[in-house]
């Protein structure tokens, strides 16, 4: 009897912990539309994210997840609406200052340097922590030198904790879809973000990779306090591994709360299973 | 069994990013070099020295310069000739301008003004893509070559647009056989081609292959594309300025704006990509080739008793030139130097291939 409650009072245990580790708003979207000509991708959505929590966004097809994260990330500037981001307002985002403010992400259809190794792909992820100038990376001097040691060291880790060291040289190309999903998590991860992004990181992935990337996201999650924002179409992994779930639909806002909720929520049912007339 | 990395253990993150990781390699550079510095000079004749490796060391470090732009940041460029015109006609006009001017830092400062132009001709990069990217090289190459044959002020007002180099004094250093010539353009060569290949292997490097494979992912992580590209431009039409500077002063001597023209860039724009684009070794590839394939078809038939007129040598040349590229462009876009480096692969497991 002790032993098969073991597993439970971990699970609850974790859970706990992770009640704990919730902290303050990192992220608010507020009232964001967006839109491209006629079509309305986004109208009126406000949710936000907390700091150490995973956050799912699910919905149907075109429901505007993934753009979504690229208004969060800079991609789309939305026409109305506001992103407050560690408490400071932005109207539009850009990339770079993205980047440089701690949101990495990821994307649905991999997006790595092809002709790169594996090594460079996450190498390129601690562009934004290098600062040696020009004469000292020609010259392979002074920062130049010691900062290639410094971050491949710090890669290194990432590349260990990942569990991809024996494909450390191959160009990405050569690598097989479960492979090239995990050097497109390891070079977000790369940037120390606060906010990681995933879109759609288990899409297209067998039932063992996709294990091993739950396992990853939370280990990230835990380890290292990362904040994750995740979209996915697996519902028995979103319900798992999220704290919050955000329900899109046609570019609103259908639900917003813990796994639980939202999947009790009438409205969600009625989008996802359609609801019986008659 | 000659060339494997078998046994030998990398032990430090220094050792792991060096850039000839295994002892063979390291040998073979060495050798290369003492060929190049020593056994060369040595041996080879005046002609050889003038005709053949002087142009092939200069048209090397173009080639350097244009692949660090087009095969390691993706932009095409068309222009590269022009930039060559702008270093060689920027050194001739310090030399002659300021003539109190050390005549190495005229050519440090020609290379910076090929690179301020690179700068400006990069602009449109941040828009166009591609193809109009070419195109607006191309503009360049037209604009270069009429502004140094009707801007009098570029040739110093001389009756037939032809210009003379000054005499190549180096701190009192006078450079004037062919074997010092061949010296100062293989120093050249050396210095710059490990600053590039420091370059491409540093954050830089990463940012411009960054650029070259994915903008948009590029953007994410914090790279801006229009420094990386116009740092990309600048650097690439610096190296191939001081190329131009070689050319002009070293081994052309005296030189007229055909020199530079577009038959120019497109020789070495066929060289980056029969060589390989994205490699340093490559752009010696390539520039060995298209230097060397013109003399090897004089000799070829003439050694087995074929007599062939000038006029169809240089017919031949032409179409062996084009259905090489094509066949490049269809079988290995990364040139002679994929295929050295896939026979380096073959050459580790040989002769147990599994």
């Amino acid at each position: 009897m002790a032993v098969a409650s073991a597993p439970v009072a971990t699970s609850a245990e974790r859970a706990a912990r992770r009640e704990r580790r919730i902290g303050e708003v990192l992220l608010a979207v507020e009232n964001i539309s967006l839109r491209f000509g006629g079509v309305r991708a986004l109208s009126n959505v406000s949710f936000d994210i907390r700091r150490g929590e995973i956050r799912a966004i699910i919905g149907p097809n075109g429901a505007g997840k993934s753009s979504m994260l690229n208004v969060i990330n800079g991609f789309y500037q939305p026409q109305e609406g506001r992103i407050v981001w560690k408490g400071r307002v932005f109207t539009r985002m850009r990339p770079h200052e993205a980047a440089k403010g701690g949101i990495a992400r990821t994307f649905q259809n991999i997006a790595l340097f092809k002709g790169m190794s594996t090594l460079d792909n996450i190498m390129t992820g601690r562009i934004l922590k290098m600062r040696a100038s020009f004469l000292e990376q020609a010259f392979r001097i002074g920062r130049g030198r010691s900062e290639e040691l410094r971050e491949r060291a710090f890669v290194e880790r990432i590349i260990d904790f990942l569990e991809i060291t024996h494909i450390r040289h191959v160009p990405v190309g050569k690598l097989p879809y479960g492979l090239q999903k995990r050097v497109e998590l390891a070079r977000a991860l790369a940037m120390e973000p606060e906010l990681l992004l995933l879109d759609e990181p288990m899409a297209g992935m067998n039932l063992e990779e996709k294990e091993d990337m739950c396992r990853f996201i939370l280990d990230v999650n835990e380890e290292f306090g990362t904040t994750v924002a995740l979209i996915e179409h697996d519902m028995s992994v979103v319900m798992d591994i999220s704290d919050r779930v955000v329900v899109l639909d046609y570019g609103r806002l259908l639900a917003d709360g813990t796994p639980e909720e939202v999947r009790n929520d009438p409205a969600v049912i009625e989008a996802y299973l359609g609801v019986a007339h008659g | 069994m000659i060339y494997r990395e078998t046994g030998q253990f990398r032990t430090s993150y220094a050792e792991d990013q060096a850039i000839f990781r295994l002892r063979e390699d390291r040998i073979g550079i060495a050798a290369i070099l003492a060929i190049a510095w020593v056994g060369v000079p040595l041996l080879a004749d005046e002609y050889l020295l003038r005709a053949i490796l002087i142009p092939f060391l200069i048209l090397s470090l173009a080639a350097i310069g244009l692949n660090l732009l087009l095969g390691y940041c993706g932009q095409i460029s068309l222009g590269t000739g022009a930039f060559m015109a702008v270093g060689a006609y920027s050194a001739y006009n310090l030399a002659l301008r300021l003539p109190e001017l050390p005549l190495l830092l005229d050519f440090f400062l020609a290379g910076l003004i090929a690179a301020g132009v690179g700068i400006v001709f990069g602009l449109p990069s941040f828009r166009i893509k591609g193809l109009y990217l070419a195109v607006a090289t191309l503009a360049l190459q037209f604009f270069a070559d009429w502004a140094f044959l009707r801007v009098r002020w570029f040739t110093n007002y001389t009756p037939s647009g032809s210009v003379t180099a000054p005499v190549l004094d180096f701190f009192g250093w006078v450079v004037d056989t062919e074997r010092e010539k061949y010296w100062l353009c293989l120093a050249f060569v050396c210095a710059i081609a490990l600053l590039a290949k420091n370059l491409v292997r540093s954050r830089l490097g990463r940012s411009w292959m960054a650029i070259r494979d994915m903008d948009i992912a590029a953007e994410i992580i914090g790279i801006r594309p229009m420094h990386a590209k116009l740092s990309a431009f600048a650097v690439s039409s610096f190296v191939a300025g001081l190329a131009g500077v070689l050319w002009a002063f070293v081994h052309l001597g005296s030189w007229e704006p055909l020199a530079f023209s577009i038959d120019m860039s497109f020789r070495l724009l066929f060289m980056v990509i029969i060589g390989g684009m994205g490699s340093i070794l490559g752009s010696f590839l390539g520039a060995a080739f298209i230097t060397i394939l013109p003399i090897f078809l004089n000799q070829a038939p003439a050694m087995i008793g074929i007599r062939l007129s000038t006029a169809m040598v240089s017919h031949l040349e032409f179409m062996i030139f084009g259905t090489l590229i094509v066949l490049f462009l269809i079988w290995e876009p990364h040139g002679l130097a994929r295929l050295w480096q896939i026979g380096k692969e073959k050459m580790r497991l040989w002769p147990f291939p599994y």
